[in-house]
């Protein structure tokens, strides 16, 4: 008997009995379409939290003076001239970008309106660790930064605090002043918005605004590197704490701790990542159940079939039927059934997908993404799941004996 | 040429308690081209001797050769082929796919032994007993007599040497029975062996031979 023949056999017996075959194809229909659904969410979830982290700047290197270790001598906070030393391309030639911020949290108002944002004072050199987008006017010169203006710009939340929600396009903040610290700042830009956790409550100004104006002094918090090629992170890791360890006194000699700490934010990325991957592991484990429960329905009906059919295999071993064809037969039938049930559930995932568009979790805009592996692996898993449950059915009914099938009522 | 040889055949039932003893040394012959029928009462273990002849069951002792091949040293895949190329059946309860047409039915030993063409000799098969018309309809949509030539049709379909069949006629009125009767004679005249189990004596009349079975032994054996 040749595939083809077992294929229209299996389809004729799925065709009529119609309800049945549709009821046992429930089963892997919504194990396929939460399967697919689950892994097309974990991967749209992945890609948007690893869009955000670049944007926030994943590929820096973060230098603060907050040491996990208790130095000995005290600490020696990072200021502007172990920013110029870093700078110094003969002492760090593996670092190529270098970004001082000092963060303050502030009351900003405008108007009515009063708002509790993060106030950072920046380098425009900040724009190549972080990707700002401009929404409306300009980002910070070194223009700016040279004259200590009171200039800021402004994140998409702290935007919508001091000038609300509007329309966009109605009343423009560029230019118009709000109040920080009963300081007077002219707005001259909008971001827009980062999403996920990198947040939108923050105000920009010139670093040397915000030394000199706010906090006083010339101490910065945290310095974002960039190292010069992505092979050369360790290098420039290397080069910056002899640098820092040298301006900041500590002897090099073993037990002298540092007393600032580098950030290296690939492992943070990397432990993300393995965290989604655990989480897109759960989902799979989640839909993998529900399709073992489909796989015990395909099991049980197959099983219902043999025995109601006992007569009719009787019949076709009579007629020259060997074990071997019947067992194909029903193996097949498991496996046409189960395809079907993936087929729509697959049609069905993707129209679910289509229909949620984005959805948001937590702060975060999640795509589902079906990828072509995703559809080749669930029409391959609902295949192999009804070739498995078909497998045993398809051995008691390849075993029947022929007299006493043809005796069976 | 002799077709059907059983030589001290016996059939023991073992069902672990106690054995049941369905043959008891049968010797039987039946030449090409002969037609045959078998009587008995149930239980006599004519339907024993069938499923055998049939190559359904095996012998517990003894011998059988069919055309020559001594069946009792085949695998169970080797017997189906046998089954398909060299044996028709009938049965009393026509047996009949119930979800397919008439045509796909007789059509279904064809599958089995990869034959193309399977259109045209299906419909041939259905021409040669009389029911063409019949074709597309399904077997619930069919009387009793024009089922049976459906079967007829199917067991003729590979064209076999043997055809066996099992009280034929045991569902049908006796108008319809003589004609099915009528058509095993015309098969039997182009050469087909021919055995047939019944309980009706004026069924077995149409054979030129019977054998009467009682206890499974082989009792009485009747020419005409």
């Amino acid at each position: 008997m040749s595939i083809w023949e077992s294929l229209r056999t299996a389809w004729q017996s799925i065709f009529a009995n119609k309800l049945r075959s549709s009821l046992t194809m429930l089963g892997i229909v919504i194990g396929v379409c939460a399967v697919v659904l689950l892994v097309a969410l974990g991967q749209g979830f992945q890609t948007s939290m690893t869009k955000t982290f670049n944007d926030m700047g994943a590929s820096a290197l973060y230098i603060s003076s907050a040491p996990s270790k208790t130095v000995v001598g005290g600490i020696r906070p990072l200021t502007n001239e172990d920013v110029t030393a870093l700078q110094d391309k003969n002492l760090v030639p593996a670092v190529s970008v270098v970004s001082p911020t000092r963060t303050n949290r502030g009351t900003a108002s405008y108007g009515n309106n009063n708002a509790s944002e993060s106030l950072m004072g920046i380098m425009p050199v900040i724009t190549k660790i972080r990707n700002y987008k401009m929404d409306q006017g300009r980002f910070l010169t070194d223009q700016d930064v040279t004259n200590r203006a009171n200039v800021v710009v402004l994140g998409w939340q702290a935007e919508i605090d001091l000038f609300g929600a509007q329309a966009p396009g109605t009343t423009s903040p560029i230019g118009t002043y709000i109040r920080i610290s009963g300081m007077k700042f002219q707005v001259v830009g909008t971001c827009q918005k980062f999403g996920g956790f990198a947040g939108d409550s923050y105000i920009l100004m010139p670093l040397t605004t915000m030394q000199s104006k706010i906090t006083g002094g010339d101490v910065v918090q945290q310095i974002g590197i960039l190292a010069s090629k992505p092979d050369q992170v360790d290098t420039a890791i290397a080069q910056v704490t002899a640098v820092l360890r040298a301006r900041h006194f500590i002897r090099t000699v073993a037990g002298a701790a540092d007393d600032f700490s580098i950030t290296d934010m690939r492992e943070t990325l990397n432990s993300m990542e393995a965290t989604l991957a655990a989480f897109s592991l759960f989902m799979g484990a989640v839909g993998a159940i529900s399709l073992i429960v489909g796989g015990i329905g395909i099991m049980n009906i197959m099983l219902v079939s043999v025995t109601e059919r006992t007569r009719e295999i009787g019949i076709r071993k009579a007629i020259g039927a060997r074990r071997r064809d019947i067992l194909i037969q029903f193996l097949i039938e498991a496996a046409a059934l189960s395809l079907t049930g993936g087929l729509i559930g697959l049609g069905l995932a993707v129209g679910v997908a289509h229909a949620m568009g984005q959805i948001t979790l937590g702060q975060t805009q999640v795509t589902p993404e079906i990828s072509y592996s995703i559809v080749f692996i669930a029409l391959g898993v609902s295949i192999g799941t009804g070739l498995l449950s078909g497998t045993y059915p398809a051995f008691r009914a390849g075993g029947l004996d022929p007299i006493e099938s043809l005796r069976h009522e | 040429m002799t077709m059907i040889e059983l030589t001290n055949l016996t059939k023991i039932y073992d069902t672990g308690e106690l054995k049941v003893t369905g043959l008891d040394d049968i010797s039987f012959k039946c030449d090409e081209g002969e037609m045959v029928s078998i009587m008995g009462h149930s239980g006599s273990g004519k339907s024993t001797m069938m499923n055998i002849i049939g190559c359904l069951d095996r012998p517990t002792s003894g011998t059988y050769h069919l055309d020559g091949v001594d069946v009792a040293s085949l695998n169970d895949d080797q017997l189906a082929k046998i089954r398909n190329a060299k044996l028709g059946f009938v049965f009393q309860s026509y047996n009949l796919l119930p979800k397919i047409s008439a045509q796909q039915n007789v059509a279904l030993p064809l599958i089995y032994s990869g034959e193309n063409h399977r259109q045209q000799r299906s419909m041939a098969a259905l021409e040669a007993v009389g029911i063409a018309v019949r074709a597309k309809h399904l077997p619930s949509e069919m009387s009793g007599g024009e089922k049976q030539r459906v079967a007829i049709a199917r067991a003729l379909i590979n064209n076999p040497k043997v055809i066996l069949a099992d009280e034929p006629t045991g569902n049908l009125d006796t108008a319809t029975s003589h004609s099915i009767m009528s058509l095993f004679t015309e098969l039997h005249k182009k050469g087909i062996t021919i055995v047939i189990v019944t309980h009706e004596e004026d069924i077995a009349s149409y054979t030129q031979r019977t054998i009467y079975v009682r206890d499974g032994k082989i009792i009485e054996e009747k020419k005409r």
